[in-house]
């Protein structure tokens, strides 16, 4: 009865777990993604989709679980936003996955070694999320995480400055190889971005209902 | 025959209040989703009849007693111009205190007819409608400023969940004031009057407000509930709390007072935290011209018909 009270109803916590469960999907997506890239194995790539389609499936249960009632209206929107941000990182990492497919065995090694330590930071990026979620049911301070999570996309950004100069100085054989490769970092480097961005919204919900 | 006219117009605004001041303590805890309107209402109607049996006494006898020393005549005309007054206004969208409607009519008829009017008591009653306001609003800008230094501290799901009971219990501390201060106020002169005893009314202004609640406050709510969604619960708790506390202190100093106006003088309060740009200066204009508009129609209708009739 007290810890209906005082942690949530049922619904609540059902949100709760899913958002974990959500977030813990785009942690292994991340690492799959990594593996993949460290193996030059385009199988091992098939997972991002699968698991996108998990988060989606998840995505949607949590939406209509708030849109059943619960937590207060005030932040009901909020949850949503973040969720669907959440979700934006998966369709972004699905994308990175599918221009992998197409580019193969073609990355340069130089330009490897980068994209590895990006998705690294990425799956990095990823866990600290779970764990700036998790502050919103302890005392811990979210603003450290919230920092943590900038500096590592920061860090993507100076790596990925010095691919776009290493890209730029690459040739390319054909209009379909440049583009492939172009978007394929693009969209590696946006993962961080939108995960930053939602760090950025779990911090605005925190600090929306005092 | 002629003593059932004040009992009707009694019955009749009994049920205005549940149709209308039901949103008072209903209004964000269902605009909220913390509790469906079926499942609010039977607690909201014990509550109503607790806060009239509990701590309706004081404001039976201010109203009933120590103001005017009613007659069948007097209680007959104003409190059927009251309940008329409220229902042409409440039709109109511009809801009225009930609380001073009643005194108005009731001071109006009675310096009519030529009773014996306490004027300290009414002058009593009317500084209280003026320094409850600014009250609710002091009582409301602490509850928040407190907050901010103890609930703000706490995680936000908590927070969140601390927040929901909190509202509950605010909502539930209107519906006690409801009964103690309003339905106090109307039950007042009949129960002195001898018409009625005072469980007896208790229990039939109480049945009526539930009647009223139960048959026409879901627009109401539907209206307030909307609106809140919107609202941040944190500054709305502490604008209700801060005005149920106020509407509480005062009925048990036995004045009858408006939980609506202490309601806005709460907002005020939580706004003026915030910053003196947030207070609708205009609004608040508005609500003063309607706070000294109700109870002088109400005071010169009394009046008019009284010597008329005499």
């Amino acid at each position: 009865m007290l810890e209906k009270v005082f942690f949530g109803g049922k619904t609540e916590q059902k949100v709760i777990e899913n958002i974990k469960r959500h977030i813990k999907i785009l942690c292994s997506a991340s690492d799959c993604f990594k593996k993949a890239i460290e193996e030059r194995n385009k199988d091992l790539m098939f997972c991002v989709p699968d698991l996108e389609r998990e988060g989606d499936s998840i995505r949607r249960e949590i939406v209509s679980n708030i849109y059943e009632g619960a937590f207060l209206p005030f932040l009901r929107s909020n949850i949503c936003r973040f969720v669907e941000i959440v979700d934006e990182a998966f369709d972004v990492l699905e994308d990175a996955a599918y221009e992998f497919e197409y580019l193969g065995s073609k990355l340069d090694e130089e330009i490897e070694d980068d994209c590895i330590k990006i998705a690294d930071i990425n799956l990095k990026m990823c866990e600290m999320l779970l764990i700036a979620f998790e502050t919103l049911f302890s005392k811990e301070d979210l603003r450290e995480k919230n920092l943590a999570i900038r500096i590592y996309e920061k860090k993507v950004d100076e790596i990925k400055f010095d691919l776009i100069e290493k890209l730029r100085e690459k040739e390319v054989k054909s209009f379909w190889e440049g583009k492939i490769l172009s978007d394929f970092i693009s969209y590696l480097t946006r993962v961080s971005d939108v995960i930053e961005d939602a760090s950025d919204y779990l911090y605005i919900m925190n600090v929306s209902l005092r | 025959m002629a003593e059932l006219v004040p009992l009707a117009a009694c019955i009749l605004i009994a049920f205005g209040i549940g149709s209308n001041d039901t949103s008072n303590a209903l209004g964000i805890c269902i605009g909220c989703g913390i509790i469906r309107l079926r499942k609010a209402l039977f607690p909201f109607g014990c509550l109503v009849l607790i806060g009239i049996i509990i701590s309706g006494q004081k404001v039976i006898k201010t109203v009933g007693n120590d103001l005017l020393e009613v007659n069948l005549s007097i209680l007959s005309i104003s409190l059927s111009v009251s309940a008329l007054l409220i229902i042409l206004s409440n039709w109109k969208r511009l809801p009225p205190s009930t609380n001073q409607v009643v005194i108005g009519s009731l001071a109006g008829s009675g310096v009519a007819s030529g009773v014996d009017v306490n004027f300290l008591s009414l002058s009593k009653i009317v500084f209280s409608w003026i320094v409850s306001p600014l009250t609710a609003f002091f009582f409301s800008l602490i509850l928040y400023k407190m907050m901010e230094k103890t609930l703000s501290k706490l995680p936000l799901f908590r927070i969140e969940r601390i927040l929901r009971i909190l509202l509950f219990i605010s909502g539930m501390l209107i519906a006690y004031n409801i009964g103690a201060n309003e339905l106090a106020t109307i039950l007042g002169p009949v129960i002195y009057s001898g018409l009625i005893d005072r469980i007896q009314a208790s229990f039939l202004g109480t049945f009526f407000v539930f009647l009223g609640a139960v048959l026409l406050s879901h627009r109401v709510i539907e209206t307030v509930g909307k609106g809140i969604t919107t609202l941040d619960p944190y500054s709305g708790f502490a604008a209700q709390f801060g005005a149920g506390l106020c509407v509480l202190f005062f009925t048990l100093l036995g004045m009858p007072i408006s939980t609506t106006y202490c309601i806005i003088g709460g907002i005020s309060g939580v706004g003026m935290s915030k910053g003196m740009k947030t207070v609708r200066i205009e609004l608040i204009k508005k609500i003063i011209a309607n706070w000294v508009l109700a109870p002088s129609i109400a005071f010169l209708i009394c009046f008019a018909i009284m010597r008329a009739l005499r």
